[in-house]
């Protein structure tokens, strides 16, 4: 019975995860389109979700890598992924309070691996999983999307530069439509995918479901919903972010920039790389900017996300170690989680409060 | 060590992909806004054959985008 509550409360507690991940990211994704006048506000939120959506379903490559490749499914067990997901969402909480821009995906994995180690050593985490196939992707995509963004806006000016500005303008925005809607595709896939590993490594560890099983069909869907239903709302927040604080773009830079991180997170997302979207998105907008006139990029943005990369990992971390550890204080069954979640969402409620009398912050924070 | 951690032949099929998918669509779209862009050109001096013919240029790129997308969500689908 115990060890059923200590589940679902993982399982809440991750959908409750996936949706703050959608509500951070929805500006990340829609920012670019929404800039250069591509799509209507409502328009690119509502066309964003329903992608995001759609895109969990195509593909569960990254969920089997957060589910077999990071952590020894055999011997995690439910508590551990539960503080790892605290962990995650602790940091998140932090850095969007204090406007410090941060990666939910690295804080996922970061969280998970913490918890791992406190509990069980370094014999529970997979070191070639973490190294190959979260912390090299992790540099490798954002780097990707600057130089194939950089490349596209040159081609783009070199081939279509010359004609009349209208045409050009309205192409490229009739072409954002679709750039958008791949970028809301392969957030969704990526991003969504990483929840479902989540709870498929609870279930495993719950022996509800075999060592190597793929997710559930309801742990794909409520994933789908519940990154769906943050997108959309986050929308109704919509702060200066990619779009306008890294450049001012054009239309056919934001095209450049949203076909450059769609192209790298989805072919990432068919070998299975878990990235920070966020980070590859924020790649593309700044190389479709230096492709044009690198002063035109705010380099200050851009070493914020570089920190981002450097410090969210080791403290999701050692927040999910902590929690472990302070989880454990009440023994092994479900009292430890109640309490944690109670205080986490006694945190959440004065986080906001007192966010919401200051005004809310802008951050580049997201998956 | 490094080379047995590292996933070298799915980080390059990624680079590749990426490379592709991002470079030459974005080209593809591009030559279809300058066939556009010169098949309005053209036809307003009345120069039909070479505006029909970059209309053509033009609808193919276009094409061969609506192509790239459908391919890369069926690769996708079908892992």
């Amino acid at each position: 019975m115990e060890a059923e509550i200590i589940l679902w409360i993982v399982v809440a507690t991750a959908l409750a995860f996936d949706y703050t991940n959608g509500f951070h990211d929805t500006a990340n994704v829609v920012a670019t389109s929404i800039s250069t006048g591509a799509a209507r506000p409502q328009v690119a939120i509502a066309f964003a979700a329903i992608l995001n959506f759609v895109g969990a379903f195509i593909s569960i490559s990254v969920a089997a890598t957060i589910a077999k490749d990071v952590v020894d499914a055999e011997i995690i067990t439910t508590t551990i992924v539960f503080a790892g997901l605290i962990g995650a969402i602790a940091w998140n909480l932090i850095t969007w309070y204090f406007g410090l821009p941060s990666s939910s995906s690295h804080a996922l994995i970061g969280g998970v691996v913490g918890s791992a180690v406190a509990a069980v050593g370094f014999d529970a985490v997979i070191a070639d999983g973490v190294i190959g196939k979260v912390l090299i992707p992790a540099v490798i995509a954002p780097l990707l999307a600057f130089l194939v963004a950089a490349a596209a806006i040159g081609i783009s000016y070199r081939v279509a530069g010359k004609q009349r500005p209208g045409i050009v303008t309205r192409g490229y925005r009739y072409g954002q439509i679709v750039s958008g809607g791949l970028l809301a595709l392969a957030h969704g896939t990526n991003d969504a995918q990483k929840t479902m590993g989540v709870i498929t490594l609870a279930l495993i560890a719950s022996g509800e479901i075999a060592p190597g099983s793929d997710p559930p069909f309801w742990v794909i869907f409520s994933a789908a919903a519940a990154i769906a239903l943050g997108t959309y709302s986050g929308g109704w927040r919509i702060i200066k972010t990619t779009g306008t604080r890294i450049i001012k773009m054009d239309a056919a830079q934001g095209f450049s920039a949203q076909g450059a991180g769609a192209a790298v997170i989805l072919a990432s997302t068919h070998y299975g790389f878990p990235l920070s979207t966020t980070h590859v998105i924020n790649g593309g907008v700044m190389g479709a900017g230096a492709g044009k006139r690198l002063s035109a990029v705010r380099w200050g943005v851009a070493g914020n996300i570089f920190m981002a990369w450097v410090l969210t990992l080791p403290a999701a971390a050692a927040i999910g170690g902590l929690t472990y550890g302070f989880t454990r204080l009440f023994g092994t069954g479900a009292v430890g989680p109640i309490v944690v979640t109670v205080i986490a969402l006694a945190m959440i409620a004065v986080a906001f409060a007192r966010r919401a009398q200051r005004g809310a912050p802008v951050t580049a924070a997201g998956g | 060590m490094i080379a047995t951690v590292v996933h070298t032949e799915e980080l390059l099929s990624t680079v590749v992909a990426a490379v592709v998918a991002g470079i030459g669509v974005t080209f593809a779209f591009s030559v279809g806004i300058w066939g556009a862009g010169q098949f309005t050109e053209l036809s307003r001096n009345e120069r039909p054959v070479a505006a029909a013919a970059a209309g053509i240029v033009g609808a193919l790129a276009m094409l061969l985008v609506a192509a790239a997308l459908i391919t890369g969500i069926f690769v996708m689908t079908h892992n």
